[in-house]
């Protein structure tokens, strides 16, 4: 089984270093952390928390666009231009092509996420003259509550393009972080529970403004992580496994 | 009676789109390839052929039948472990080297690095990408992407290979390439269902055929039974400005062509013709069963086939 899903995910991340959409963005977001300290607000006193904000607000954009532009074009291009065919024909089960692609896709978030996060490391070293440990804390928010939107975009792409895959996945976003807003009124508390809520990954404060992020909040991070992945994979498996191709 | 290497049984495929009508794709097609032979797979476009192919790939979802490859099922992962896969014009990853791409599909069939290395060279270089290897796919011609597809085909060593097409993109020198190939694997043993518009290829490598026809099997068996015209036998003669009268009045379909005269008599009258050719000074250089070009008996058996499948 890792025999065969870890080829598919080495493929993915081998792909994406020749696209240049990650170059693209993680110089233009690193150009933009290079730029925090000179934001005219920002030179009037205002404290390195944020900086820490605005680094992990950029981390964050990095990491969807990133992932929004693996996650929507690798499957549909591959079920358009038949190339999976060579792949399933070969006794490779079609959950295992997907989750191969969405760990590749993990993969490659995990090392821009890092060395983005280094960068900013490094910014707010030289800028503060403190180590920003914290955010490396940020960055495991920004990589887990990414998997889990590529694991919801790798879902829809196996039954859609990739308009509607980024837009359903937008949607998903704005929806994961409007439970308050959403489900505000008291008649609606009752849905709560089952709420598809990414507020979970929303460590900002904590990380720019606090003391960190408890290591059993970590570990509940990845079981929410866990759980949302599952669901939305085990998803995509079931719409792709019907499809005919 | 040999194994059957590769069995469909009952095979349909109706696709269903909400607000239009049904189409059945595949209606009842049934086809036994035995081990070790080179089973072709026939029929005009829209045929099935290829709907087929995916069901027993597992590509497509069958509508109904069942689909087994060494006697496991070929719907699941697992029963196509031991398979090779031409597809139609086959796709890559543009961006790979013929390395790469064969070091992925290998690792694919879980070869270890070393073996995948070694059957890499080798297919490679059976089918003509030896200088190649370097190259990235998206500077390969139409060609060269057809023979990585049938070298990617071949990696693992695999007992049942499924050509569709093998020959699409290829020059003559090409095509000649791949006939032996197929028959150099069934010289090895390995079972070849091929896919084929290309009637004289079929003719040339196929044990058996299956034509399928708007859904169905039109005909199946053995290639020259189906071809061999019951009762007629093939003359060939030379020496003659003229045939005989005897001969004369029982050739059909008389071609002469630089002195080499072709027809067809009754089998019946086979004696009386080769004596009457001697008598007349002529010499006979071959007399065979007649049989139709494959194209001849492709075209009568679409005219008169079933119409039965909706569409």
């Amino acid at each position: 089984m890792i025999k065969r899903i870890w080829p598919i995910a080495a493929a993915v991340m081998m792909d994406s270093l020749r696209r240049k959409v990650v170059y693209v963005v993680l110089v233009f977001a690193a150009l933009l952390v290079l730029a925090i300290p000179s934001l005219p607000d920002y030179g009037l006193g205002v404290e390195s928390a944020v900086y820490r904000e605005i680094a992990l607000a950029l981390s964050y954009v990095t990491g969807l666009v990133i992932a929004l532009s693996l996650a929507a074009n690798r499957v549909p291009s591959e079920l358009e231009k038949r190339t999976v065919y060579n792949v399933l024909s070969k006794g490779v089960s079609r959950w295992e092509y997907l989750v191969g692609t969405w760990l590749g896709i993990l993969g490659v978030m995990a090392g821009a996420i890092v060395a983005f996060t280094t960068v900013e490391m490094v910014m707010g070293y030289f800028t503060y003259g403190e180590l920003m440990w914290r955010l490396w804390q940020g960055a495991l928010a920004t990589w887990l509550e990414m998997g889990v939107i590529s694991a919801f975009a790798v879902a829809v792409s196996s039954v859609a393009g990739p308009v509607v895959v980024v837009t359903a996945t937008l949607a998903a976003l704005f929806i994961g972080h409007s439970r308050s807003t959403l489900l505000g009124g008291e008649g609606a508390l009752a849905f709560k529970p089952f709420y598809p809520s990414l507020d979970a990954f929303n460590v900002v404060n904590p990380v720019a403004h606090g003391t960190g992020v408890p290591l059993v909040y970590v570990l509940s991070m990845i079981v929410v992580f866990i759980g949302f992945a599952g669901v939305c994979l085990s998803l995509g498996v079931a719409l792709l496994g019907r499809r005919d191709l | 009676m040999a194994d059957a290497a590769i069995r469909v049984l009952g095979a349909r495929k109706v696709y269903s789109v909400p607000g239009k009508p049904r189409r059945t794709a595949v209606a009842d097609v049934s086809i036994t390839v035995d081990a070790g032979t080179i089973h072709g797979l026939l029929g005009p476009n829209g045929a099935g052929k290829t709907t087929t192919l995916k069901m027993l790939l597992g590509l497509v979802k069958p509508s109904a039948g069942t689909f087994e490859v060494l006697g496991a099922d070929s719907t699941r992962p697992s029963g196509r472990r031991h398979l090779g896969f031409l597809p139609e014009q086959p796709y890559f990853p543009i961006h790979l080297t013929a390395r790469q791409a064969m070091r992925f599909y290998g690792s694919l069939v879980g070869l270890e690095a070393e073996v995948v290395k070694e059957q890499t060279a080798s297919l490679l270089d059976r089918v003509g990408l030896a200088d190649a290897e370097r190259t990235e796919l998206s500077k390969f011609s139409r060609g060269m992407l057809q023979r990585l597809g049938i070298a990617q085909a071949l990696l693992g060593s695999p007992e049942v290979v499924i050509f569709d097409e093998p020959a699409s993109g290829l020059d003559p020198v090409g095509q000649r390439d791949v006939r032996n190939l197929m028959l150099e694997l069934r010289a090895a043993g390995i079972t070849v269902l091929l896919s084929s518009h290309q009637l004289s290829e079929v003719e040339a490598v196929c044990d058996r055929v299956t034509i399928l026809n708007r859904g169905t099997v039109a005909a199946e068996g053995d290639i020259n039974a189906l071809l061999n015209v019951d009762g007629r036998t093939s003359v060939r003669a030379t020496g003659m400005d003229a045939l005989p009268s005897q001969v004369a009045s029982e050739a059909e379909d008389t071609v002469v062509s630089g002195g080499v005269w072709v027809f067809s008599v009754p089998t019946a009258a086979t004696r009386t013709v080769v004596d009457a050719i001697d008598d007349a000074g002529g010499t006979i250089v071959a007399i065979t069963p007649k049989r139709e070009s494959l194209e001849d008996y492709f075209a009568s058996l679409l005219a008169s086939g079933p119409k039965g499948v909706e569409s």
